[in-house]
């Protein structure tokens, strides 16, 4: 072998054991890790603490809302749910998913919203509104503490694996993956923040930069136009097939309704 | 913002005479500070607290002036020397007729 096919050989070498060293294989099982051990013990302190967790007037707000009569049928979340503490208890931890077979895919936020129209009779509440995020923050308040339980199903299968490509589907101006990011570069730093291995554990979510209550569908959204690509819009088959997969790769962790995040 | 909203309060119920008496108080409100615009270019005019004030037993202990560049949700954390049982009561007004009120019993042994 001549000097310079050994000098190329070894550079190639070198190159493949670095991106090794940056890459590496999507956390698994006890690897895997609630963006929650990556923030300040100030801002732990403030999602454990009932008293200052800002998300809990959002779950207060859910909580009147559960039992406000509305809609032309003039029921409540109530009447036909009775107690939440009860009838919600591990419902948040199942989304998105389909109500039934053929049905369309839906996030906790759509189901309530097919909840409205169709036994309320009322109008489906918008997208990221405050009455919508508080009700999803009250439900999911409920299953705190719960593994997130989504599995592959025969019924599921096609929208779980669509969620899979759009992770690993490069995006954008810069021409990123999520999983570029999130499943072979969590723990290292971007533009000064933890990369988070991207787990929906605690949505909705209070997000410190945000002022406000924030569902999975505004996150995602965020990336996306960090990449500098076209966010999808909110309840687009794209954003729940991706919040299946997000929810099925984590399935198992518990649920922190409702977090705190930077 | 709604004219009235949810307030938190934590303090001790008891504490000894000449004690330091931790309060933390919380109030939901979205601040909105006038400065951002719409999609469409249009202001979002002003909204925000203005005063915070807290009596104890009547007597003003302390108070504080809120602007713009507070965050939504503000959350204020102040210290007074348990004098005698009695009342606080917390306040918040503001921009809009906003106006929330709350208070709090302290046994002082």
């Amino acid at each position: 072998m001549s000097f310079i096919a050994k000098v190329l050989l070894s550079c190639g070498v070198c190159a493949v054991v670095a991106l090794g060293f940056l890459a590496k294989a999507d956390p698994v099982g006890k690897d895997r890790q609630s963006s929650y051990a990556l923030m300040s013990p100030d801002t732990q302190a403030m999602q454990d603490d009932p008293l200052l967790n800002p998300a809990n007037f959002a779950v207060l707000d859910g909580q009147a809302l559960w039992h406000e009569a509305t809609g032309q049928k003039n029921v409540s979340c109530a009447s036909c749910h009775g107690d939440a503490a009860v009838s919600m208890k591990g419902v948040a931890a199942s989304f998105p998913k389909l109500s039934s077979a053929g049905r369309p895919l839906l996030s906790l936020g759509g189901r309530i919203n097919q909840c409205r129209t169709e036994h309320q009779g009322a109008k489906p509440l918008a997208a990221e509104s405050k009455p919508l995020l508080s009700l999803s923050a009250f439900v999911a308040t409920q299953s705190k503490g719960m593994p997130i339980t989504v599995n592959r199903s025969a019924a599921n299968a096609a929208h779980l694996d669509a969620g899979e490509r759009l992770f690993n589907l490069r995006l954008g101006q810069l021409n990123l993956s999520c999983a570029q990011c999130h499943a072979e570069r969590p723990g290292q730093k971007l533009a000064g923040n933890a990369i988070p291995q991207g787990h929906p554990t605690a949505y909705p979510i209070y997000r410190l930069e945000w002022q406000t209550v924030g569902s999975l569908e505004r996150r995602l959204r965020n990336c996306l136009t960090g990449v500098r690509a076209e966010p999808y819009a909110f309840g687009s088959q794209e954003l729940l097939e991706l919040e299946l997969f997000l929810a099925w790769r984590a399935r198992g962790m518990p649920l922190e309704s409702p977090g705190v995040r930077p | 913002m709604s004219k009235t909203s949810r307030t938190l309060v934590t303090m001790p119920a008891r504490a000894k005479k000449g004690d330091i008496v931790d309060i933390r108080i919380i109030v939901q409100h979205d601040m909105e500070s006038g400065f951002r615009h719409t999609e469409t270019g249009q202001r979002v005019p002003r909204d925000i607290i203005r005063d915070f004030r807290c009596t104890y037993n009547g007597v003003d202990i302390f108070r504080v002036e809120l602007h713009p560049g507070m965050g939504a949700n503000p959350m204020i954390m102040f210290t007074t020397v348990a004098t005698e049982s009695g009342t606080l009561e917390f306040k918040w007004s503001g921009d809009n007729g906003y106006a929330s009120s709350t208070s709090s019993q302290l046994v002082v042994t």
